[in-house]
């Protein structure tokens, strides 16, 4: 296929109607959910000042967490499709969305970023969303009861690593699910080396100085390594380094 | 004048909460029947879809679990009622831990205990609005451009090159960025990962056996509990 060819996708009707009604639910419970504190807050006579909400001392609280709602909404909307409305808005996307969204397609054998893998992710952050609201809610209303079990030391040391074990187990995925699709791309991990480079520098200069991690600052990172990704990977295409071929294995099961 | 006690607990709040909560599993519903019929309709089998379902059921209970954990850290800071619909709707675990560690300090109590004690609803109302407006960032960008964003990168049979490749580099910069920061930044979280990293190949190789098969339904899900609960071991190691 020629690299300079310019197409227009044609949107599939299931992804028209997420960006259409999934945008409006999401903006009516955006609404809802600023709307909630004022509303309980004005009831009881105690909505406080524009100066107390916003000063110093909350901006800096505020300031770590604008570039990493910007840095997700920027790596994982190309990755959840028309799902990503209703992941944003259920929350926990790393840590539980994300990570289920990408199990499913590579049981369903479906690819990011087409209809059959956006669908597919959708089903799964419905269930995964319903399931951990019922168990959150489970957990409020037992709260009393069971709070001992989840106060153990080693429940809440294991709960810490979750991010490190979930990396651990979608490695694996990550290369095997590239073989799925009519298309495959080779070397894609080529592009990615100057990121992997530059964090693992990072990195080891904050542990060698500080004995410290960059985990916290993960959101950084990423907002800064997109360009970084995107540019390098655009370089290493138009070499020829990344290719994009036909997948014989899907070529040789249409053929069966 | 109203104080932070009587605020979580307001019953207010609660019916509130509630109706919010009714809200987000109504729009997860309708998703979910969108989503499932358009499946069919793609040719993707209902024995698959169940597959899926199964799978994301048994998956999304671990990491539900350790938001358990984090809600009790928050009761503790925030009460029930309020803890619970942070977590629910748009919260992030880490988000919602370190606000409420900060907010404490910041209104000038030195513990949470001391804030649960002494604060008013006007200092707590500073925390609700606080907490509620902190993550919104993420949909200045995702309402505007949301369908463009992932317009940009979705593929079609007659898609360029180019597009299959940026698709792709998404993720893996995800991947680049937290693979060597896990790696290198602390030795436990190294650990982990490498131990779920070697559970899953296990599992892989055990899936491939025909008795075995059903494994590879929940690959991920039991590579991931398996590395939780190596961290206990490698915590005890190294710390």
């Amino acid at each position: 296929m020629s690299k300079k060819t310019k197409q227009t996708t044609v949107m599939d009707p299931f992804q028209a109607w997420c960006h259409k009604w999934s945008r409006i639910g999401t903006v009516i419970m955006l609404v809802y959910m600023i709307a909630l504190p004022f509303i309980v807050l004005a009831y009881y006579d105690s909505i406080p000042s524009f100066g107390e909400v916003i000063n110093l001392s909350t901006i800096s609280i505020l300031m770590i967490y604008i570039p990493v709602g910007i840095s997700e909404a920027l790596s994982y909307t190309p990755i959840l499709g028309s799902s990503t409305y209703l992941t944003f808005l259920t929350g926990n996307i790393m840590n539980l969305k994300l990570p289920v969204a990408v199990n499913a397609m590579k049981l369903a054998k479906k690819e990011a970023n087409t209809p059959e893998g956006e669908a597919i992710s959708c089903v799964a952050v419905s269930v995964s969303s319903i399931m951990t609201v019922i168990i959150l809610a489970l957990a409020a209303l037992l709260s009393t009861w069971i709070s001992p079990i989840f106060e153990l030391p080693a429940v809440k040391t294991a709960s810490n690593y979750l991010i490190p074990a979930l990396f651990g187990s979608l490695t694996l995925g990550l290369f095997s699910s590239t073989k799925s699709g009519k298309k495959v791309v080779k070397n894609g991990i080529a592009g990615v080396i100057p990121v992997l480079i530059i964090v693992a520098v990072l990195a080891l200069f904050v542990r060698i100085t500080s004995g410290g991690s960059l985990f916290g600052m993960v959101g950084f990172l990423i907002l800064f390594m997109l360009p970084v990704a995107i540019i390098s990977s655009r370089i290493m295409w138009k070499k020829g380094v990344i290719k994009v071929v036909d997948n014989d294995e899907s070529a040789s099961e249409k053929t069966e | 004048m109203a104080t932070m006690k009587d605020i979580i607990s307001s019953p207010l709040l609660l019916a509130l909460v509630v109706i919010g909560l009714i809200y987000i599993v109504i729009f997860s519903l309708i998703h979910l029947k969108k989503a499932y019929a358009r499946c069919l309709e793609m040719g993707i089998t209902k024995e698959d879809l169940h597959k899926v379902i199964k799978s994301s059921l048994v998956f999304s209970i671990v990491p539900s679990l350790s938001i358990v954990v984090g809600l009790f850290a928050l009761i503790s800071v925030l009460g029930v009622v309020w803890s619970w619909w942070r977590l629910s709707v748009i919260g992030s675990l880490s988000y919602e831990s370190l606000i409420s560690s900060s907010v404490a300090s910041a209104l000038g109590f030195s513990t949470s205990a001391e804030m649960l004690a002494g604060a008013t609803g006007r200092q707590f109302g500073v925390v609700m609005i606080l907490m509620s407006i902190g993550m919104l960032s993420g949909f200045f960008i995702l309402i505007p451009f949301g369908k463009k964003l992932s317009m940009s990168v979705s593929k079609s049979e007659n898609s360029s090159s180019w597009k299959y490749v940026l698709s792709g580099t998404f993720m893996l910069c995800l991947f680049a960025v937290y693979i060597p920061v896990l790696l290198i930044g602390d030795t436990v979280q190294a650990a982990v990962m490498l131990t779920g990293l070697v559970i899953a190949v296990v599992l892989g190789v055990l899936a491939s056996k025909p008795k075995l098969r059903w494994l590879s339904e929940f690959i991920m899900a039991f590579s991931m509990i398996g590395g939780m609960i190596s961290s206990v071991f490698w915590a005890n190691l190294f710390q």
